[in-house]
């Protein structure tokens, strides 16, 4: 045997490990109750600030399920439906972006890293998606959708590709790397529209916003009318993603290689598996999602930007919290996208004023969705529920021993 | 003061979840004297001097410092008693002095300031007072592990220690600087200090020690005086019993050279030279032990032949294939197998399943995968039998490997190299921290994949094991052979190799 | 050839020019220079100096890199050329336009657009040399900027605002200290949380209690310290005659932070924390108290920089949603830059303060290139972390949460 007192706990042993294997122990210790819980907690103590200044919160949730579109369900063929269903085709619209910026932090997560560059990665494909969506106008549109999504995607795979050669070459931290690509990029689209960028609209000068894409490189609408921004095809390239998120993990050398060295490097190494190599193809994999979701928002419905968008966009960011939620799994991420895209869509746009004013409550959307982060990442409740089963334990056998 | 008993411990009990680490241990230490706790690992002597430390809380019993009772709840506590303990693992910061990692948390001060300089002349007075040669302004970075030692010394020192405990001091020391800490352990005993001497070394104990206590499974067995203590009375009580493990084998026959290494240099991660031109080979059908003491260079070897660590210089040939550059990747695909020292940091991948462990070598050859496809079905298939077939206990192909005990973890890891039908396996510490039937079982296996041609390098640091397994012995210090045996052979005569040769060794 | 110009350098006494990095120093040195020729004051109007000093640099580059210090030389090539194109593009350009970007306002905008980068730099590296990496600042700082305006608008006095915004932005930082070092949580996590959570706390009630406007009007700010004597002179005057408090108190808070952590018992048991909280332990440190304590100081500094933001000069009492807009981000990148140490922090706030007062007066020349002369901050921090200009090297223990044993 060992000595005792080296001989470490679990969760020592998860303190000590990686990222994923951290992770991957809270996995173990929650389950599926987990999540639900941090939500119902972070919904509370949104629901408090909410009272606390004044408002209904029951009602208030209820006209933010509303926004969201979510009564759909209950009168699809009704009265109300119109509405509701072009609520719903947004909070759509919304799921879709954030799938995929959910599955680009969680792959990277996968591989024990934390790729917090979502964000960039996004606007780095949303960029290039606008730029090739723009020119080549001529081009028939299924030629030019796929080379506007397929160049957007691969820009996101290599600006994330960076941080991931920067670990990979030197050791350098994922997480302030892929924190300075963020800005770098967000002050390139600041440029790229800026009176003279390379983007800005030709036709209005002194208007720092970018031409609209051609209309053969816009994504077809199927649900609602184009010119109200309707729910495009791109839901289901997200939706396949997130079947290939799964099946790439799980069922190939691939995945096999990424969850390796995302839990023991060093073991991975033992195994045979070039550790550095797949730091870099997770990252670049991880990009390509973001960037893949940032063409998908130009040429789906966006079409265009201008200065003042960049700095709104959080979607980067919300999946951190989609992925967290979703424990970094394929299925998870899914639901987290569809409540965070209620949640943001919810709030805002398809809000009506009279229970609580959109303003007020989009930014209980970032309320919740830092409480949700916070809860997750710190799982308070998973330690706490596994302390205590832990103590349970040998406390029952301590007392067997002192009867026998 | 009833006597000259600067300390007592009485009856001390602890226990761990399944496992009863201290139980009723009674020991103490009387003033200027060096008392040695000596036991093998795991007997409970860490265990019972970081209670003396305030780092864990007993179950039972009862301390008594200068007669008085007294309860630890924390370091500093033990500190304020008089206690000073210098960890194996030395506990200090690199980027900081010497001088500020002494006087940490006792700060001199100037004013709201901290007075480097009186810390620098402080520590300097100390240190000339004990004769522990070391520079206050030096970064701990720079300095020796020797020198490193010695600052941890004057740490307790600095602190007021009237009692310093030394775990394992000279385990991290080469001779000449175990040497001159036996002449430091001198000095204090001279200046009315007590010294707990923990240790597995009966020469160091017999040589440094006044009193011996010997533990044993958590036990006291006996405190007796130097005079009349042989190292065999000790060994006998340390142990309980004549266990030399006896492993049922006939004698080896070797055929060809499977393994080759000619030359051989190799770094570490700090650039040092820990592989200093190493020769040797291994035959099919036997099985050669690498004795030595930790350190020595064993980790950047077996890393070097199987393509973990790149070389410095010199030539590996696996069946009389030149590897030369080869990565791991190269070395596994060449019939290199290895059960590594670590099976929980590099063996393994505690988060997967067995069935993906077993696969980790060849997760992307066929029948595991094909145009990198994975068919975990296949894995299973494959999984489930080699848990048959190696006696794998505690879980199904889908455990996670994580929840197995450290024997059965062990196995899964037996299994996957072996039944990978490695043309050379290295087993390095194959059996640490396991008990006794998992023991028995992975020894009989080596045996048994010797006899079935393979070429065996076993590097150990139980001598014993070397002993009883091994056909051929090679001793390992300071990166290099410094002794090759074949057939019997002392346990004396190789201990004395591994330490440096007889001139090291006190008359 | 046995007495060349290099044989004589074996001189003992040249040993620091022996360097092979010290040549590459003075490659870099030469590469600024070579620009600086060009602007006002010196204001050479011929291309020929910056060309020939920005030369010079360069060789001296390849120089250093031929003599081993590759990244060192590297650096100075690239600063040699950059050094000599841009001062043929000053030489070229207006001396009308030249005068606008380089005047001695120049040096209060670049203070001005620094002084929040240095509280957060200075916030964020107490935080981290206790062990606690600080991701969150951004959201410290928000909660600053906010609270700052709120309490000086109702306590009637930027006083009272700098009081209110400090102990809210402390308070946060208390809520994620409390989940960094009790529960354990994974810190990029927990500080990627607080920002979040100030994005919307602030935006709410800011919503809540001014309704969106960006008011409330007549709300009193930080005052100016005008230092008599200095406020009339030709250069000093519009320099540093006229700057904000909270200027001046950064410059107070980089010497007292430097002093604390690096000159006094409490500063030496703080970085033991961050390198090896074990070791700082078992001499009976407390590690939690002094994490504690240090994540609380960071969160009060961090929202200090917060209501320059929104009380100083250039905020002039007034809020705006996400007002911060990567501060924080900038000033974690100031730390790293600045490799964990308050000078360097200061420089490198400096430095990236300069950047942004830069990229706003270049607009003269043209709108779309001098945004982008913002990611400067950015691409160096990537340059640094990259160790292209030398090792950054965090506390060992950064990040990791401690466990008592």
């Amino acid at each position: 045997m060992t000595e005792p007192g080296y001989t470490p706990s679990p969760e020592q042993a998860a303190e000590t490990g990686t990222l994923a294997a951290r992770i991957a122990l809270k996995q173990r210790a929650g389950g599926i109750v987990v999540p639900i819980v941090t939500v119902v907690i972070a919904f509370l103590m949104g629901g408090l600030v909410v009272l606390a200044t004044g408002h209904n919160p029951l009602l208030a949730y209820r006209a933010i399920f509303n926004g969201a579109g979510l009564n759909w369900i209950f009168h699809p063929t009704t009265s109300m439906a119109s509405t509701a269903s072009y609520n719903l085709s947004q909070t759509l619209l919304q799921t879709t972006t954030l799938i995929l910026c959910g599955l680009a932090v969680a792959f990277a997560f996968r591989c024990g890293m934390f790729n917090i560059g979502g964000q960039g990665q996004y606007f780095v494909g949303f960029f290039v998606a606008n730029w090739l969506g723009v020119d080549f106008a001529s081009m028939s549109p299924l030629p030019h959708i796929l080379i506007a999504v397929g160049a957007a995607t691969l820009a996101g795979a290599l600006w994330a590709g960076i941080a991931g050669v920067l670990k990979a070459s030197v050791g350098a931290h994922e997480v302030i790397t892929t924190i300075m690509l963020n800005w770098i990029a967000i002050w390139i689209g600041e440029w790229l529209v800026a009176d003279g960028g390379p983007l800005q609209n030709s036709s209005q000068p002194f208007n720092p916003s970018s031409n609209p894409v051609s209309s053969s490189a816009e994504l077809p609408v199927f649900w609602g009318s184009h010119t109200l921004g309707g729910l495009d095809v791109g839901i289901f390239v997200a939706l396949a993603a997130v079947v290939l998120f799964w099946a790439l993990l799980n069922r190939t050398t691939l995945g096999y290689e990424v969850r390796a060295v995302g839990f023991n490097p060093d073991a991975a190494a033992y195994g045979g598996i070039n550790v550095r190599k797949n730091i870099v193809r997770a990252m670049a994999i991880s990009g390509a999602f973001a960037g893949l979701a940032g063409a998908l928002d130009m040429l789906g419905y966006l079409y265009g930007f201008s200065q003042n968008d960049i700095p709104l966009s959080q979607v980067g960011f919300l999946g951190i919290a989609v992925a967290l939620l979703g424990r970094n799994t394929a299925v998870g991420t899914l639901l987290g996208a569809v409540l965070f895209g209620a949640l943001l869509f919810g709030t805002t746009h398809g809000l009506t004023g009279n229970v609580i004013q959109p303003e007020l409550a989009g930014n209980l959307t970032y309320i919740i969705q830092g409480l949700v982060v916070l809860f997750v990442g710190a799982d308070v409740l998973i330690l706490y529920v596994w302390n205590s089963r832990k103590r349970l334990r040998p406390a029952r056998s301590a007392s067997a021993a002192g009867a026998s | 003061m009833s006597d000259d008993h600067v300390l007592e411990m009485r009856n001390i009990r602890k226990e761990f979840p399944g496992v009863v680490a201290n139980d009723g241990v009674s020991f103490d230490v009387r003033r200027g004297e060096v008392h040695a706790l000596l036991g093998e690992n795991g007997a409970g002597k860490s265990t019972l001097m970081n209670i003396l430390y305030g780092l864990y809380r007993p179950d039972g019993g009862e301390i008594l410092i200068q007669g008085k009772r007294v309860s630890f709840s924390s370091a500093r506590d033990a500190i304020e008693a008089g206690i000073g303990m210098v960890h194996q693992h030395f506990m200090l910061i690199p980027v900081m002095t010497v001088a500020e990692n002494i006087v940490l948390g006792v700060e001199p001060r100037d004013g709201l300031l901290l007075d480097e300089r009186g810390a620098e002349r402080r520590v300097r007075d100390l240190s000339e007072r004990f004769g522990l040669a070391v520079s206050p302004s030096a970064l701990v970075s720079e300095i020796t592990v020797g020198q490193e030692q010695r600052v941890e010394i004057l740490k307790a020192l600095y602190r007021g220690a009237d009692v310093l405990i030394l775990d394992e001091p000279t385990a991290v020391l080469t001779p000449q600087e175990a040497r001159e800490l036996f002449e430091i352990v001198e000095s204090l005993k001279a200046d009315g200090k007590s010294i707990i001497f923990i240790s597995h070394k009966l020469n160091e104990v017999l040589e440094i020690a006044d009193r011996i206590t010997v533990l044993r499974r958590g036990r006291t067995i006996e405190t007796v005086p130097r005079e009349g203590a042989t190292e065999e009375s000790l060994a006998r009580a340390m142990v309980g019993r004549d266990v030399l493990l006896r492993v049922e084998k006939t004698k080896s026959d070797p055929g060809d050279v499977l393994l080759a290494v000619e030359g051989l240099e190799v770094r570490d991660d700090r650039g040092i030279e820990k592989v200093r031109g190493m020769t040797f080979d291994v035959r099919a059908g036997e099985i050669v032990g690498i004795a030595g003491v930790d350190g020595n260079g064993q980790t950047e070897l077996i890393e070097a032949i199987t393509g973990l660590r790149k070389a410095e210089s010199g030539t590996i040939t696996v069946a009389s294939e030149p590897m030369h550059g080869a990565n791991a990747r190269r070395m596994l695909d060449a019939g290199v197998g290895h059960i590594p020292e670590d099976r929980q940091r590099r063996g393994l991948v505690l988060e997967f399943s067995i069935a993906e462990n077993i696969a980790l070598h060849d997760y992307a050859k066929e029948p595991d995968a094909k145009w990198g496809w994975l068919f975990p079905r296949r894995l299973v298939e494959r999984a489930r039998s080699l848990i048959r077939e190696y006696d794998v206990r505690g879980g199904g192909p889908l455990t996670r490997a994580g929840g197995l005990s450290g024997g059965n973890q062990q196995k899964v890891v037996a299994a996957r190299e072996i039944s990978r039908d490695p043309k050379v396996l290295i087993a390095a510490q194959p059996t640490r921290g396991l008990d006794v039937g998992a023991i028995e079982y992975l020894h009989r296996r080596l045996v048994a994949e010797r006899d079935r041609g393979r070429a065996i390098l076993l590097v150990s640091l139980e001598l014993e094991e070397i002993l009883s397994l091994s056909d051929r012995i090679l001793v390992l210090y300071e990166g290099q052979i410094a002794g090759a045996h074949e057939g019997t052979v002392s346990e004396e005569e190789i201990g004395l190799e591994m330490l440096g040769g007889r001139e090291e060794k006190v008359a | 050839m046995s007495n060349t110009w290099v044989d004589r350098l074996d001189n003992p006494a040249s040993a620091r020019l022996r360097d092979p990095a010290f040549t590459g120093y003075v490659g870099i040195f030469l590469g600024a220079f070579a620009a600086f020729l060009a602007i006002p004051p010196i204001e050479a109007r011929t291309t020929t100096w910056p060309i020939l000093v920005g030369v010079v640099g360069a060789i001296f580059g390849i120089w250093t890199v031929t003599r081993g210090r590759r990244r060192v030389g590297w650096g100075a090539v690239a600063a040699g050329i950059l050094g000599l194109a841009l001062g043929i593009l000053a030489t070229r350009s207006g001396t009308g336009n030249l005068h606008t970007v380089f005047d001695p306002t120049l040096i209060a905008q670049t203070f001005g657009f620094a002084t929040p980068l240095v509280f957060g730099a200075i916030a964020g590296m107490i935080s981290e040399r206790s062990g606690v990496i600080n991701i969150g600042l951004e959201g410290m700082m928000l909660m600053g900027a906010f609270w700052g305006v709120y309490g000086a608008d109702r306590g009637g006095t930027w006083a009272v605002g700098l009081v209110v915004g400090a102990v809210l932005g402390g308070l946060l930082a208390l809520v994620y200290a409390y989940f960094a070092i009790h529960l354990r949580a994974d810190q990029i996590v927990g500080g990627t949380a607080v920002n979040f959570l100030a994005l919307g706390i602030t935006g709410y009630f800011f919503v809540q209690l001014y309704h969106n406007q960006p008011v409330p009007n007549g709300v009193s700010t930080l005052p100016n310290l005008k230092i008599p004597g200095l406020s009339g002179l030709h250069f000093f005057g519009p320099a540093i005659g006229d700057l904000n408090i909270l200027i001046w108190a950064g410059f107070v808070l980089v010497i007292v932070a430097y002093v604390v952590l690096f000159r006094t018992p409490i500063g030496l048991r703080i970085r033991a924390c961050g390198e090896h909280p074990r070791a700082a332990d078992t001499v009976g440190i407390n590690v939690y108290a002094i994490r504690y304590a240090c994540v609380g100081v960071s969160g009060v500094l961090a929202a200090l920089g917060g209501v320059y933001l929104s009380e100083g000069s250039q905020g002039n009492g007034t809020f705006i949603f996400d007002m911060t807009n990567g501060r924080g981000f900038i000033a974690l990148a100031a730390m790293i830059f600045g490799n964990w140490r308050p000078a360097g922090a200061f420089g490198a706030a400096l430095l990236f303060g300069f950047s942004n007062a830069l990229a706003l007066r270049l607009q003269v020349y043209s709108a779309s290139a001098s945004t982008l002369f913002n990611v400067l901050p950015y691409v160096l921090t990537l340059i640094a972390v990259a160790g292209v200009i030398g090792r950054t090297v965090p506390p060992a223990a950064d990040g990791k949460p401690y466990r008592k044993q």
